[in-house]
């Protein structure tokens, strides 16, 4: 197998730059191969993923056109749709991106539901605690997110590294322990004694993010999430880091053989991946619900890992892929409530979308080796 | 500690070990062949919820059971083909797999029992004590006063155990270690593969049906909540060895049952500390073994015609 190295001209965007040779993470060598290509299979992959679902709509005695076009008016139906749909995209892009450098690298993280957790966790303990910050209230909450999320990854990290775990297995693990941290301390010190039901006291409102959309729910979170797919794409294809993550996913043997040091590598793309999952937790609960909720990360790890796929672990594609499943979701929840077809659907339409996408990148792998 | 105690304690030990015995055995079959096994825990899940609708359906345990396998390795078979024959990436697919497992048992439950959640409920499996031994003081009260199923997972290692030094089996190791001596010798790796991950995922079905079954009678979305993952950790604390893996299911029993017996005590220990217990000893038992045991060296990788 050659390993020549290609770097993209300067000034050319991240979907359109050559990739590093062969084996780039996942999607990374169809990219190289055509951009346009990679689309197109992702796009047809989820149409035939709408398509078999149809049938299992049908089966459940639903008529599947009416279920979609309740979907797509839930989606798009009208302003306030689309501002929940767009808040319901930011953690999935910001999450998505971090995940995305991670399986770039071949650091195969799946933690980011308890690095939301903690990150969430760590927003509201300053949020309610420190009022005495009034103006950097919001940018402390989120940074202190930050700062919980990476150091959640960090715990995965150490025991990967430092002890040769698999990743898959202490990313999984810690998001058990993650969630059940939150609510623990939600029945205990951070709860709401009043409530009847496991969540923190509601927060100070100069802690509540400002809305992009006046008359709205739409809160700023989705600037953040753009610049974090901006920032992304330049670490990815602009720095040194980025090349040594990229070279990490052609081979671990290769890039220690080059001198990347792997373990430092994986401790540094784990922290970024962290602490932009700790950021979307924070602002899940500065900008959606102004208070810790527990349970409100459950179901994010997979998403954001679905989205980084989807998104051909490219933080760029990342953007359209997190609004795919965003979109997708508020469709699918008023979709629900209109025609009574269940909303778990959006898990079958992804996972499906998921063993389509790889098969196919496999498969194109192996007709070129031949 | 009083003897009933120990009893109640070994018991709920050996209870909590079956489900995971089923599906770690599944998952070692699947890595020995040369297949991270990311997906058993949709598997898992995917015959649970088979096992649950032919027993609602049917009435028949054995029904339940059968749908529980083919449940398992049908979402196998999806496995197998994305992996073995088109190279999807291994672990990946395996996660796609458990998000599919996940959305489609809770929509074919709404779909096929109605409303927003619907209410499964079946009586659960009936003690099948063993002739003469279950008599025997104490251990006959633990190891032979049990249900059915439990017998039939610690079986079912044992069973591996000898299927791997047979013949078969060593043309499926060698189709996990060196998938191309494998070839050499005129056996297929792909459709090893192929075989082992529907195999494999028969297992992890039955360890569904020892939830849904056995334990609860009943189905509830994602009821599985990460054993197959904690299956995926006592496969490496058993260094993929079946015997080993056997202990490293009852290490993961032992600690639940603990549990319980912390909560009998009556100890002001919450709730969310005694869940978190297994994940953490899980870490713990990982982080200390280390780079201890050795996956097949071929894992990861999928076989390609020279």
């Amino acid at each position: 197998m050659t390993t020549t190295h290609q770097e993209g001209p300067p000034g050319s965007t991240g979907d359109t730059v050559p990739v590093v040779k062969r084996e780039g993470g996942m999607l990374a060598k169809s990219i190289r191969a055509n951009g346009l290509r990679t689309m197109l299979l992702v796009v047809a992959a989820v149409l035939l993923a709408f398509a078999v679902t149809a049938v299992l709509i049908a089966i459940s005695g639903k008529n599947p056109s009416s279920a979609y076009w309740a979907l797509i008016k839930g989606a798009f139906g009208s302003t306030d749709r689309i501002a929940f749909a767009l808040n319901r995209s930011t953690p999935y892009i910001l999450t998505g991106v971090g995940i995305a450098l991670c399986f770039r690298a071949k650091v195969i993280n799946i933690g980011a539901e308890g690095q939301i957790a903690i990150g969430g966790l760590a927003a509201t303990a300053v949020a309610l605690y420190l009022p005495q910050l009034p103006l950097v209230l919001i940018p402390a909450a989120i940074v202190a997110g930050a700062i919980g999320g990476a150091a959640w990854a960090w715990v995965a990290a150490v025991i990967s590294v430092k002890r040769g775990v698999h990743v898959v297995l202490t990313t999984l693990l810690l998001n058990f322990v993650g969630l059940l941290i939150v609510g623990h301390l939600l029945h205990g010190i951070l709860g709401d004694p009043g409530a009847g039901f496991p969540q923190s006291p509601i927060l100070p409102e100069m802690a509540w993010f400002p809305k992009l959309l006046p008359g709205t729910d739409l809160h700023i979170g989705i600037l953040v999430a753009v610049v974090a797919v901006v920032a992304g794409n330049f670490v990815l294809w602009r720095t040194t880091f980025g090349f040594r993550l990229r070279l990490m996913g052609e081979s671990h043997a290769a890039a220690d053989y080059a001198g990347v040091s792997t373990s430092q590598c994986t401790f540094a793309v784990m922290l970024i991946a962290g602490a932009m999952a700790g950021v979307a937790g924070g602002i899940e609960v500065l900008g959606v619900h102004y208070r810790l909720i527990e349970g409100f990360s459950l179901g994010f790890g997979f998403s954001a890992v679905a989205v980084a796929l989807l998104g051909a672990t490219n933080p760029v594609a990342v953007l359209p892929a997190g609004l795919f499943l965003g979109f997708l979701e508020a469709g699918a929840l008023s979709m629900q409530r209109e025609v009574g077809v269940p909303s778990s659907l959006v898990f079958v339409i992804v996972g499906m979308t998921m063993v389509f996408v790889l098969s196919s990148i496999g498969m194109s792998t192996r007709l070129r080796r031949v | 500690m009083d003897g009933n105690v120990l009893v109640e304690f070994l018991g709920a030990s050996i209870r909590v070990a079956t489900p995971l015995l089923f599906v770690a055995i599944g998952g070692l079959l699947s890595e020995r062949a040369g297949t991270f096994a990311v997906g058993i825990e949709g598997m898992m899940l995917a015959g649970a919820f088979g096992g649950a609708v032919a027993m609602m359906l049917l009435g028949s345990s054995g029904a339940g059971l059968i749908a529980s396998a083919a449940s398992g390795a049908a979402l196998g078979f999806i496995v197998a083909i994305a992996t073995a024959k088109f190279h999807a990436d291994q672990i990946v697919t395996g996660l796609a797999v458990n998000i599919l497992a996940l959305g489609l048992t809770s929509f074919l439950l709404r779909g096929l029992f109605g409303g927003t959640a619907p209410v499964v409920q079946f009586e659960t499996l009936a003690i099948l004590p063993i002739p003469y031994l279950s008599n025997l003081p104490i251990i006959g009260e633990i190891l032979f006063l049990q249900p059915a199923l439990i017998y039939a997972a610690f079986g079912s290692a044992v069973a591996v155990h000898f299927f791997l030094k047979s013949g078969a089996g060593l043309l499926l190791r060698a189709a996990g270690e060196n998938p191309d001596a494998a070839f050499a010798v005129g056996a297929d790796p792909v459709r090893i593969r192929i075989l082992a991950i529907v195999a494999g995922g028969a297992f992890a079905g039955l360890g569904g049906a020892v939830l849904s079954l056995q334990e609860v009678g009943t189905f509830t979305d994602g009821m599985t909540n990460g054993r197959g993952f904690i299956a995926l950790a006592a496969i490496i604390v058993g260094r993929w060895m079946p015997l080993g893996t056997v202990i490293g299911c009852l290490m993961f029993g032992a600690v639940a049952g603990l549990e319980l017996l912390v909560q009998g005590w009556g100890l002001p220990v919450s709730s969310y500390v005694i869940q978190m217990t297994p994940y953490v000893v899980a870490l713990a038992i990982l982080a200390a073994i280390g780079r201890g045991g050795q996956a097949s060296a071929a894992i990861g990788s999928p076989f390609i015609r020279q």
